[in-house]
C-alpha cells in the first residue's frame, strides 16, 4: 500500500515573524466535504476544529504541522487555538505514528492484572518505549488511562480492535499477526521529520 | 451591605463579589494565583482555599475556594483554621514539585507572586526529591522571555492574551502534568498588549526582554511616578532606574504600570510599556552640541547640514544669554518654536522667554486645527470626555476615522471589553455573578455594538459589528447622516449610497436606543470634518437624553491638548511663521529661532522649512534625540527625557497629570526650562519677563506661573505635592529600604561614596533616605506591602479591589470655559485634498503601534520591529493598474520620491493609497499625509527584494 505519511518535505522554520514561511498543504476534496458535512451539525467554526482534525487524520494517518495549518485556513480558526485542540486530545496525532497504534491499558484494574509485565513484554519484544515507534515504522506504542473494560482487564488496544484478557503469549500471536499482514503488504516509509511544537518533553 | 465573619472578626463588605476579593479588600492575607482583579475567578489554582461555616454551631465546616464562593450575608468564614492552612501548603507543595530552584537567576526573583504566595502559606521545606517535568521554550520576538519550566498553569497569561486583550497566537497546549503556554511554532507575540504578560504572570514564566538586557533587582531600582509619553491617552506608569554598578552613569532599565483606575487601570500598550528605551539609544544627546564653522573634509552631510563639536555647557549659555541681550538691545529678534511632545512648563519658559507673539506651537496648520477643534467640542458641556471605566460600561460604540489600536491602544482595550456588555447583561439576567469569568464567557450570542467608519481598522477587527471603510470625506458625511437622523431627521433626504444609509439608519438607531453610547474619533484621519461629525452625534445624543454624549477624541501626542490651550485660535502654526518670515524678508535685523523638543520635518512641508530655516541667522534646538532639525541647528543643548524630569501633560481627557523625574539624567543633560532659565540669568539686563524666567527655581514654580496666567490652568496650583511638600518632615525616597550596594556601586571608579543628587522639584529624594510608605500620597510608585513583593500588592493601595489608588488625585480636569459648538454644515469648507491629476492617488495615513510614535521608534526592540515602508492599495485599484502585492513602487510627493513596497488590501478606500505616518524612513513624508502622489512601478530592487516578497 502507499504510505499513510504525508508526501510533503517538512521545512524546518527559522524564527521568524508569523505568516512568514507558513506551510501550504491544502486539503483534499474529500477531506473538504467531510468537514463541511460535519460542520452542519455546530453553531460556529470554532467548535468544529476537532472533528475536522479527526478527518485529517484518518486521511493522513498523523495531523503534520502543514495540516494544521491546512485547517486553520479552511475554518478560519486561529492555528493557536486549533493546536491547542489538537494536543489536548491524545487521539489527536501530532507526530507520525506507525500503522498499528498500540494503546495499552494502564489503569487500576489492568495495573492490578499485570499490565506492568505485558508493558515489559511488547517493549521487549518490539524495542520501543511508549511514544515511540518501530524502525520498521509498523507498531507504535501508547499508554492510555482507561479503555472501560476493566472486567477483562488487562487489555489493549490495536487500531479500533479490543483485545482483552491479556497473556504475554497473546502479545506474540496479536503483535506477529499484524508484523505478518503488514509486511505482506510491503509496508515501506520512511520515517518523517517529527512534530516542531515545541513541548517535546516525555510524559 | 452583607456583613461577613471571618476568624471571628466582622466585615462589612460590598455585595456581588467572590470571598477572595472581600477578604484582600479588607487587608486579609489570603494566597490566590489565578484570580486577577481585572479578569474575575475560573477556580484554577486551589490556592485560596477556606473554610465556610453552615452556621454559628458548626465546628466542622468546608473547604471552598473563596474565589468562587459569593459572599454571603451572616455568612462565616474562616481563612486561619488548621485545615484550610494545610490544604493551602499542600497545593504549593504540589505546585512546587515542577517549580525550578531558579530564584536567584530568575528575572522574578523579589517581585514574584509565587515567592510572596509560597512565603504566606508557610512552605519552607521542600520534600520531593525527584525530577521535575521540564519544557523547551519559545522565541516569543524581542520583548517577552519564555521560561515554561517556572510554570505553575494558573491560566492567566491566557485568559490576559486571548480573553482580555484579543489576542489568538497565545494559548493552553496539552494537557494534564504537561500544560505549556505558547504559540503554535516560535515566533513574536503579535498582540500589542503582550507586555502586560510579564506582569499577569504570577512567576517568571514571561518577563521582559528589555529589561534582561540591563537588569537589577526591583528592590535595586529607583522609581517615581510618572506619564507615558508615546501617546496622549496619558498611562501611568513607574520607569525604573540604576547605576550599572561598574562605576557607570545610571540607565533607565524598564517601565511598569502604575495603577490609575480612570485611564489605564492594570495595563499598558506595548509602546508604552518598551518604548521607554530611546532615552538609552545611540541617538541621545548627551552633551551641548556647536556647529562647526569652517568647511569638513569629505564630509558626508548634505547641503545645509551642519557638523557639531562638543562645546562646554558654561560657553552655550553664555551665547545664548549674549542673544538675548542683543534681543533686549533691538538688535536681533527671537522667534520659539513649542512641541506636543514636551510639558506645558518647558512650552511656558519658552513661550515666556520669546514673549507670546513671537511663541509659535511648532505644529503644521492643519494639526493646529484639528486639536483647536478638539478643545472647542471639549468645551460643550453636552459633551463628557469618558474615563477608561466609562468606555469599558459603554453599551454601543461608533469609532469615526481613528485606528485606536494604533493611535491610543490603551482606549483600545476598553472598548474591546465594552463589546462584552451585551454578554455581561445576559450574564446577571440569568443571576451569574460578573466575577464567574469562565462561565460568563460560555455565553453565546453577538458582542455589544461597535461600528466602525474610516480607513483601517486594526487590533478591533474582530469585534466590530459594522465597518465602512472609505475616504475621511466620506466618513464625515456618514457622521453627519447620523447626526442628523438622531435628530430626526428623514432617512431619504440623505445623500447617500443604499448601503451607507442603511448604515447610518442602523448606527442612529443603535446610539439613540443604548443607555451609555459611546463616539470615539480623534486627529487620526487628520480631517476637521470628522471630528466635527462626531462632536455633532454627542450633542444630538445629549439633547436627545439630556445627559452629556460620551466622546472620546484622541490627540496625537503626550501634550497635543495642553500645546493648544497656550495658543489663541488660528494662531501660531509654522505656516503662519514661515509666511511672517517672509513678508518681513526686507526686515536685516539678524533672527534666533528657538525650538523646544521638536522634529519640524515631522510636522511642515519642505518649502515651509525652508523658508523658516533660510531666514534664521541662529537655529537653536534643546531637544533629547538627534533628528533630522538637528542636522540644521547651530546649537543643540541636551534635553531631559520624560523620566529624568517633572511636568505637566494634557491627555485626550483633558486631564493634567504631573511626572516626576525618576532619575537625574547624564552629564549635562538637563529639563529644557532650565536651559532657557540659566541664560536668562546670564544676561546682564532683564526685561520683567526675562526676569522671571530667570527667577525659576522649581518645576512647581512654573506650574504656579501658569495657573496664574491661564484661567484654564488654575488647577494646576493644586495638581500634586509641590516641592516643600514633606511627610513627617522627610521627603520620600525614590529607592526602596533595601537598595543595595550604595557604598559600592562606584567603587570601581572611586572608593568615595559620593553624595546623592539633590532634587530641586519634587518633595522626592534621589536616595533611600526619607519616606518609604508613601502610600496615601500620588508619590508612591514603588508598589510593595510587607509580604507582598509583586506587583500584586498594588491591592493594598486601592479603595476597595479595583478602586481608585488610596491618596492619589489620579489627574485633574481643566479648567476651561464652557462654549457650545456651532450647528457645523458639513462638508464645512475644508480644503480638500483629493488627487488634482489623472496619473495622481491620494495618499492616507496609517498608523502602527509600533514606528508611528517619533521617540519609541528610537528604542531598540521596538525599532527592530517596525514594518518596512509599505505603501497599501485597494485590490481592484491594484489590478486596473497591474500591480501585485510585492511589487515595488515609487511614490513622488512634491519633489521627492519614495521607494516602497506595495500590499494590497480589500478595504484600502478605492483611489486612495495607505502610507505609514511618521515610521523612521518615511517621516519627512508625514506633513504630506493627506495629501496627493504620482504612483510609479518601479524595476528591480527586485534583485535585494526578492528575498523579501511573499
Amino acid at each position: 500500500m502507499s504510505s499513510i505519511f504525508e508526501p510533503e518535505i517538512i521545512e524546518v522554520m527559522e524564527h521568524s515573524k508569523s505568516g512568514q514561511g507558513k506551510p501550504t498543504a491544502s486539503l483534499s476534496t474529500t477531506e473538504k466535504e467531510e468537514i463541511d458535512r460535519e460542520f452542519s451539525h455546530y453553531e460556529d467554526k470554532g467548535s468544529v476544529g476537532l472533528e475536522a482534525l479527526r478527518i485529517v487524520q484518518k486521511h493522513r494517518g498523523w495531523v503534520s504541522d502543514e495540516s494544521l495549518h491546512a485547517v486553520s485556513a479552511y475554518l478560519d480558526i486561529p492555528v493557536a487555538q486549533l493546536e491547542s485542540v489538537a494536543t489536548y486530545f491524545q487521539l489527536i496525532f501530532r507526530q507520525p505514528v506507525g500503522k498499528e497504534v498500540i494503546f495499552l491499558c494502564k489503569s487500576a484494574s489492568c495495573w492490578i492484572m499485570g499490565c506492568n509485565r505485558l508493558q515489559e513484554k511488547i517493549q521487549n519484544k518490539l524495542q520501543i518505549k511508549p511514544g515511540e515507534t518501530t524502525e520498521d515504522g509498523i507498531f507504535t506504542l501508547l499508554e492510555t488511562p482507561c479503555l472501560g473494560d476493566c472486567d477483562k482487564a488487562p487489555v489493549m488496544m490495536v487500531g479500533e480492535e479490543m483485545h482483552r484478557n491479556l497473556t504475554e503469549a497473546d502479545i506474540d500471536e496479536i503483535l506477529d499477526n499484524k508484523a505478518n499482514i503488514n509486511r505482506a503488504e510491503g509496508c515501506r516509509h520512511n520515517h518523517a521529520e517529527g512534530s516542531r511544537h515545541a513541548d517535546k518533553s516525555a510524559d | 451591605m452583607p456583613t461577613i465573619t471571618v476568624d471571628g472578626e466582622q466585615y462589612q463588605v460590598d455585595e456581588d463579589q467572590n470571598l477572595l476579593s472581600a477578604c484582600l479588600a479588607q487587608g486579609i492575607n489570603l494566597p490566590y494565583f489565578c484570580w486577577h482583579p481585572a479578569m474575575g475567578s475560573v477556580g484554577a489554582c486551589r490556592q485560596c482555599a477556606v473554610i465556610e461555616y453552615k452556621d454559628a454551631g458548626d465546628q466542622r465546616g468546608r473547604l471552598v475556594m473563596s474565589c468562587m464562593t459569593p459572599v454571603k450575608d451572616g455568612g462565616i468564614y474562616s481563612v486561619n483554621a488548621e485545615n484550610a492552612q494545610e490544604f493551602r501548603g499542600g497545593i504549593i507543595e504540589d505546585l512546587m514539585t515542577n517549580h525550578p530552584h531558579d530564584c536567584p537567576v530568575c528575572e522574578e526573583g523579589g517581585e514574584c507572586h509565587l515567592q510572596d504566595m509560597t512565603e504566606m502559606s508557610g512552605h519552607t521545606n521542600r520534600r520531593y526529591r525527584g525530577t521535575k517535568r521540564t519544557h523547551h521554550n519559545q522565541y516569543l520576538g524581542p520583548f517577552i522571555n519564555h521560561e515554561m519550566n517556572r510554570c505553575i498553569a494558573c491560566y492567566r497569561c491566557t485568559r490576559f492574551y486571548r480573553d482580555y486583550a484579543g489576542g489568538d497566537d497565545l494559548q493552553p497546549l496539552g494537557r494534564n502534568n504537561q500544560v505549556y503556554f505558547g504559540r503554535q511554532q516560535d515566533g513574536i507575540l503579535e498582540n500589542g498588549f503582550s507586555g502586560n504578560l510579564v506582569e499577569v504572570c504570577p512567576t517568571g514564566v514571561f518577563t521582559d526582554k528589555t529589561f534582561s538586557e540591563h537588569f537589577v533587582r526591583k528592590w535595586d531600582l529607583q522609581t517615581a511616578p510618572s506619564i507615558c509619553e508615546h501617546c496622549a491617552v496619558g498611562c501611568n506608569t513607574a520607569p525604573g532606574a540604576r547605576e550599572a554598578g561598574n562605576g557607570q552613569d545610571v540607565i533607565l532599565r524598564r517601565v511598569v504600570n502604575l495603577y490609575n483606575r480612570d485611564i489605564n487601570g492594570y495595563f499598558l500598550c506595548d509602546r508604552g510599556r518598551f518604548g521607554y528605551d530611546y532615552v538609552n539609544s545611540d541617538a541621545r544627546i548627551k552633551s551641548v552640541l556647536a556647529a562647526r564653522s569652517e568647511q569638513m573634509i569629505g564630509s558626508t552631510a548634505e547641503a545645509g547640514d551642519k557638523v557639531h563639536v562638543e562645546i562646554p555647557p558654561e560657553t552655550a549659555v553664555r551665547q545664548l544669554a549674549q542673544q538675548l541681550d542683543a534681543v533686549q538691545k533691538g538688535q536681533r529678534r527671537l522667534l520659539g518654536i513649542g512641541s506636543p511632545r514636551t510639558s506645558l512648563e518647558n512650552n511656558f519658559a519658552l513661550r515666556s522667554l520669546v514673549t507670546p507673539e513671537n511663541f509659535y506651537s511648532g505644529l503644521n496648520g492643519r494639526e493646529q486645527e484639528l486639536l483647536q477643534l478638539i478643545d472647542s467640542i471639549q468645551r460643550d458641556d453636552r459633551v463628557h470626555s469618558p474615563s477608561t471605566p466609562e468606555i469599558e460600561h459603554a453599551d454601543a460604540v461608533l469609532i469615526l476615522g481613528e485606528d485606536i489600536d494604533n493611535t491610543a491602544p490603551r482606549i483600545a482595550l476598553a472598548v474591546r471589553q465594552a463589546a462584552r456588555n451585551r454578554q455581561k447583561t445576559h450574564a446577571q439576567s440569568l443571576n451569574i455573578p460578573l466575577w464567574q469569568d469562565a462561565s460568563v464567557r460560555q455565553l453565546r450570542g453577538e458582542h455589544s455594538p461597535i461600528i466602525f467608519a474610516g480607513t483601517e481598522l486594526t487590533g478591533l477587527a474582530d469585534i466590530a459589528s459594522a465597518t465602512l471603510f472609505d475616504t475621511p470625506e466620506k466618513v464625515a458625511l456618514f457622521a453627519d447622516a447620523v447626526s442628523q437622523l438622531i435628530r430626526g431627521a428623514d432617512p431619504a433626504s440623505l445623500s447617500l449610497t443604499t448601503a451607507e444609509r442603511e448604515l447610518a439608519v442602523r448606527t442612529a438607531d443603535i446610539l439613540a436606543a443604548a443607555e451609555r453610547p459611546l463616539i470615539i474619533s480623534g486627529c487620526a484621519s487628520r480631517y476637521g470634518d470628522i471630528i466635527r461629525g462626531a462632536g455633532s452625534i454627542a450633542a444630538a445624543l445629549a439633547d436627545k437624553s439630556a445627559a452629556p454624549g460620551h466622546l472620546y477624541l484622541a490627540c496625537p501626542e503626550a501634550n497635543s491638548l495642553g500645546l493648544v490651550q497656550l495658543q489663541e485660535p488660528g494662531h501660531g502654526s509654522l505656516e503662519q511663521l514661515a509666511s511672517r518670515l517672509q513678508s518681513n524678508a526686507d526686515d536685516k535685523t539678524p533672527i534666533s529661532l528657538l525650538i523646544v523638543e521638536n522634529d519640524l520635518y515631522r510636522r511642515a512641508d519642505h518649502e515651509t522649512l525652508e523658508t523658516i530655516f533660510s531666514r534664521a541667522d541662529e537655529v537653536i534646538l534643546l531637544d533629547s534625540l538627534l533628528n533630522d532639525t538637528a542636522r540644521r541647528a547651530d546649537l543643540i543643548y541636551p534635553a531631559a527625557a520624560t523620566a529624568e524630569s517633572q511636568g505637566t501633560f494634557i491627555n485626550s481627557n483633558g486631564l493634567a497629570q504631573r511626572y516626576y523625574a525618576v532619575y537625574e539624567g547624564l552629564g549635562y543633560i538637563q529639563e529644557s526650562w532650565r536651559w532657557l532659565a540659566d541664560a536668562a540669568r546670564f544676561c546682564t539686563q532683564k526685561s520683567t519677563a526675562l526676569a522671571a524666567v530667570a527667577s525659576w527655581q522649581h518645576s512647581t514654580d512654573l506650574s504656579d506661573a501658569l495657573a496664574g496666567e491661564f484661567s484654564q490652568f488654575a488647577p494646576l496650583a493644586t495638581l500634586g505635592p509641590d516641592e516643600d511638600y514633606r511627610i513627617d518632615g522627610l521627603k520620600v525616597a525614590r529607592q526602596s529600604h533595601r537598595s543595595s550596594g550604595r557604598t559600592a556601586v562606584r567603587a570601581k571608579a572611586r572608593v568615595a561614596e559620593f553624595p546623592p543628587h539633590q532634587d530641586p522639584d519634587a518633595p522626592m529624594t534621589f536616595s533611600m533616605e526619607g519616606i518609604h510608605n508613601a502610600g496615601l500620597t500620588p508619590l508612591q510608585a514603588n508598589i510593595w506591602s510587607p509580604g507582598w513583593n509583586s506587583n500584586q500588592s498594588i491591592l493594598k493601595f486601592q479603595q476597595g479591589i479595583g478602586g481608585a489608588r488610596k491618596g492619589a488625585n489620579g489627574g485633574i480636569q481643566l479648567q476651561r470655559q464652557a462654549q457650545r459648538i456651532p450647528a457645523w454644515t458639513i462638508p464645512s469648507h475644508e480644503a480638500t485634498t483629493a488627487a488634482t491629476s489623472d496619473n495622481q492617488l491620494r495618499m492616507l495615513p496609517l498608523y502602527r503601534l509600533f514606528g508611528s510614535d517619533e521617540l519609541s521608534a528610537n528604542a531598540a526592540a521596538i525599532a527592530s520591529v517596525i514594518d518596512k515602508p509599505f505603501v497599501r492599495l485597494n485590490k481592484e485599484d491594484a489590478a486596473e493598474l497591474g500591480l501585485q502585492e510585492g511589487d515595488w513602487l515609487e511614490l513622488e510627493v512634491d519633489s521627492a520620491r519614495y521607494r516602497l513596497e506595495a500590499t494590497l488590501s480589500a478595504t484600502q478606500p478605492a483611489g486612495t493609497v495607505g502610507v505609514p505616518c511618521g515610521i523612521p524612513q518615511l517621516a519627512s513624508l508625514m506633513p504630506e499625509l493627506p495629501g496627493p502622489a504620482a504612483l510609479k512601478r518601479v524595476e528591480s530592487q527586485a534583485t535585494s527584494a526578492s528575498g523579501e516578497t511573499l
